[in-house]
């Protein structure tokens, strides 16, 4: 963060706005983190205490989303910020969001994890793989933030292709199981949901970084293609 | 993928700007008070038919610019200026331009509301009875067209005769801009003109600001950067005496091409 020199306004006082809720977005992005892999070691150990206490947990990811937009709104009701300020602020409230929405998909995975414990699932194994990707993806993504990494979070954006591909595998296989067994169709509907869910994560993962960017340079990559953001590597 | 136009995103000045769209060019300008040089080199085209506003810490010299648009710095007799404004194509320091018909076309407006004292009505046609313009009827429908323009006319129609130092602070700026719109100028400089005023009257002159573009070009001088944000088209950053950069506002409050630009709008200690 050093690069936006965060710490140098003339106000104290926004110096230290700015700092706090930066501060809780690292927070929230470290629950987040935790949240997933937790789920994934409940998918792995079939562990249902631990899903239901990751259910419980994504209250505190709600609430920290409420408390960072209403510190943002403030910040912008109070300092009306400016450029760099601006992108600050308006990245905070998308990543946010973002992370609100993982964490609505993790405690959906949880929840897969109770419905299906000591039913006859197929192993889980692809899905654990997406899921170690994605927790990976997501490190990342917070630590670019962290650094303000433009180049990390264009290299971390690349990475959701893999992502996509454990997906497009998964599901062939699921529908090979479900031809196979139509009784276990039920059970196997809640895996594919989680598979997506674990899937949609990549994506999200992709739309912090593409924030990060946005926070960074001032562009807008949203709608880039892989070439036109590898191109800003060189610029 | 939404890209800055490369002329701006490069250099962080507007240069892209046709001929037929340009009201004034300033060309190298240099501007000296004695020995102290306080201008260094400005080079600039300020669009037609649209609000620039000139922003920058107390001294970085955008009075004294806004002031060379007018010549008022003739005024001062240890002011030495080189290199050109140009309106309408001619130089405007050039010795053939005759400085009192410039100011009919370059109005100003001040900081502190300056009417005279004399009626409103008399107030708003002054500028025109010096142009020798008697006929009453003319007189009536300049003094009501200017004060409609200057969004001032419903509050003062039934007391048009009342003496100007009645009317509240905001009434009396708007009051000025009447009077400097009467005589139909090209360019209006606003020179802090809402520094004195409540927040209501401010809004109301930044909505007149607004208005106003249709008809004149506009260039106005804030220390208020939320009222340059939201008034103007373009914004010209200026320290030191050197422009630093200008831009269109868009861009400039949101993605400044400079450091500097983005330490001053953002309230960083550079």
């Amino acid at each position: 963060m050093e690069a936006l020199n965060l710490n140098r306004h003339i106000s104290g006082q926004f110096n230290s706005e700015l700092e706090s809720v930066r501060n809780q977005v690292m927070q929230m992005g470290g629950l987040i983190e935790q949240q997933l892999a937790d789920v994934l070691n409940a998918m792995a150990d079939n562990n249902v205490d631990l899903a239901r206490r990751v259910i419980a947990k994504d209250k505190e990811v709600n609430q920290f989303e409420s408390n960072v937009d209403q510190e943002c709104s403030r910040i912008i009701a109070k300092r009306q910020p400016a450029a760099s300020d601006l992108r600050l602020i308006l990245t905070i409230m998308k990543t946010i969001t973002e992370l609100e929405r993982i964490g609505d998909g993790v405690a959906g995975i949880a929840s897969m994890v109770i419905e299906n414990h000591g039913k006859e699932v197929p192993s889980l194994i692809g899905l654990e793989n997406m899921g170690q990707i994605v927790l990976k993806m997501l490190h990342n993504s917070l630590d670019a933030f962290t650094r303000l990494d433009m180049k990390a979070a264009i290299a971390i954006h690349s990475e959701d292709k893999k992502v996509n591909r454990q997906y497009e595998s998964i599901v062939r296989e699921l529908m090979t199981f479900m031809m196979e067994d139509p009784r276990s169709i039920p059970f196997i509907l809640k895996v594919l949901a989680s598979a997506r869910s674990i899937e949609r994560i990549g994506d999200r993962c992709q739309n912090l970084c593409e924030q990060i960017v946005y926070l960074v340079e001032g562009v807008d990559v949203r709608h880039a293609t892989e070439e036109e953001l590898n191109a800003l590597l060189s610029e | 993928m939404i890209t800055l136009p490369k002329s701006t995103a490069e250099t962080g000045m507007l240069t892209n700007l046709s001929a037929e769209n340009t009201a004034l060019e300033i060309k190298n300008l240099d501007l000296y008070y004695g020995d102290k040089q306080a201008l260094f080199d400005v080079s600039m085209k300020i669009p037609k038919g649209k609000v620039t506003a000139f922003i920058g810490p107390s001294g970085c010299g955008k009075s004294t610019l806004l002031r060379c648009i007018n010549r008022m710095n003739d005024l001062v007799d240890i002011c030495k200026v080189d290199g050109s404004i140009e309106l309408q194509g001619i130089n405007i320091y050039d010795k053939s331009v005759d400085v009192a018909a410039l100011r009919r076309k370059v109005g100003m407006v001040f900081q502190r509301p300056n009417p005279f004292p004399k009626s409103i009505y008399e107030n708003v046609v002054y500028g025109l009875r010096l142009q020798g313009i008697k006929d009453r009827r003319k007189l009536d429908e300049a003094a009501e067209n200017s004060l409609r323009s200057a969004a001032l006319w419903n509050e003062v129609k039934d007391r048009l005769h009342d003496n100007a130092f009645g009317l509240s602070g905001g009434q009396q700026q708007r009051l000025v801009i009447a009077r400097a719109i009467a005589i139909d100028p090209e360019v209006l400089l606003l020179d802090e003109p809402t520094s004195a005023l409540d927040p209501i009257s401010t809004l109301t002159i930044e909505e007149l600001i607004t208005e106003l573009k249709a008809k004149f070009t506009v260039v106005i001088v804030t220390h208020n950067m939320q009222q340059a944000a939201r008034v103007s088209d373009q914004t010209a950053f200026m320290y030191m005496g050197k422009l630093i950069e200008y831009d269109d506002t868009n861009t400039l409050f949101t993605t400044p091409n400079k450091k500097q630009t983005e330490d001053y709008i953002t309230g960083r200690y550079g």
